[in-house]
């Protein structure tokens, strides 16, 4: 039987790993939510592959230019949480929360790019089981699910990045917890890496 | 400080994430370029493919530090995340199958 040690306050996981346990739950979670990510995408996948008429409704401007200023706000907010944990670890603790708050008015910047683009679509006739322009009508269902859960995880990203600032400024949680919410943040990322190439570039209207 | 798993790599700097981070955004300008370039819907799928794994192998090592961190939990994730991938990865006969009967 595994014993736990604590070490500093945290408790840790014994041998062969030897990291705290929240750290090694963070990287199961990710491991699973991968999963999840990758089944969706895989399904959406083979029905887009499979499918002679799949629609292309993205042009250009302002649909994939949208696209890729999202990319490049997430990849950012990745940045800038790096800064954060790398604060935390050297002890500044104005600096974390310096770049923690960045990385939320990110993601806020982020969500509300994505919620634009989709109140667009609804304008244009879209939704989970509507296709103004014919053709597959599961474009819209596999479309803003995927889209949508990967916004609920920003969500709730946010809302973590908020709840450990606050929780690090007051000392009631540390820098192995910034470095933990960093983890999940960092895995919202690398799921747009594939959201953003299999679903509006491959939807890009030719 | 309380041990995070480190393999006693040095960390890196934040000049070091910096050009992480502009490769991370140069990838994805590819990934745009690519799809402009007339291939068809298989060979788009791969080539984005390909540049999706990439970027993620990329943000898994650096940014989410599995390369400084203990080699077990790198094997230990990336492996079995390979394997349920590679799973999954039958499907594309299939979906093949179906554009050639005119199913859709």
């Amino acid at each position: 039987m595994s014993e736990s040690v604590t070490a500093m306050g945290a408790t840790m996981e014994p041998s062969p790993y030897g990291m705290q346990s929240k750290k090694l739950t963070m990287w199961l979670f990710i491991a699973s939510d991968a999963v999840t990510f990758g089944s969706a995408l895989f399904g959406y996948s083979y029905l887009r592959v499979g499918a002679s008429d799949w629609p292309r409704p993205f042009q250009f401007f302002p649909s994939i230019v949208n696209g890729m200023v999202m990319t490049a706000v997430l990849l950012t907010s990745s940045l800038t949480m790096l800064g954060a944990v790398s604060a935390a670890k050297a002890g500044k603790k104005a600096a974390c929360l310096k770049w923690l708050g960045a990385t939320v008015i990110l993601g806020i910047i982020f969500a509300t790019l994505h919620l634009r683009e989709w109140f667009h679509m609804f304008a244009d006739g879209w939704s989970l089981s509507k296709n103004p322009m014919g053709g597959p009508v599961i474009f819209g269902a596999t479309f803003f699910s995927i889209t949508g859960l990967h916004l609920l995880h920003v969500l709730s990203g946010i809302i973590a990045l908020i709840v450990v600032g606050i929780g690090f400024q007051t000392k009631w949680l540390d820098e192995n917890h910034v470095e933990t919410t960093g983890l999940y943040w960092h895995f919202v990322d690398l799921v747009w890496m594939f959201v953003f190439p299999l679903l509006y570039l491959m939807n890009a209207a030719r | 400080m309380a041990d995070s798993g480190s393999s006693h790599q040095p960390e890196p700097q934040m000049k070091s994430y910096v050009l992480v981070w502009i490769g991370l955004l140069f990838i994805a300008g590819i990934e745009v370029f690519m799809t402009y370039r007339g291939f068809s819907v298989h060979a788009l799928l791969t080539v984005l493919l390909i540049l999706a794994f990439l970027e993620a192998g990329v943000a898994l090592l650096y940014f989410m530090h599995l390369k400084y961190d203990r080699p077990l939990l790198l094997w230990s994730f990336v492996i079995s995340i390979i394997f349920v991938l590679a799973m999954m990865n039958q499907i594309w006969p299939d979906a093949y199958r179906m554009v050639s009967i005119g199913h859709h």
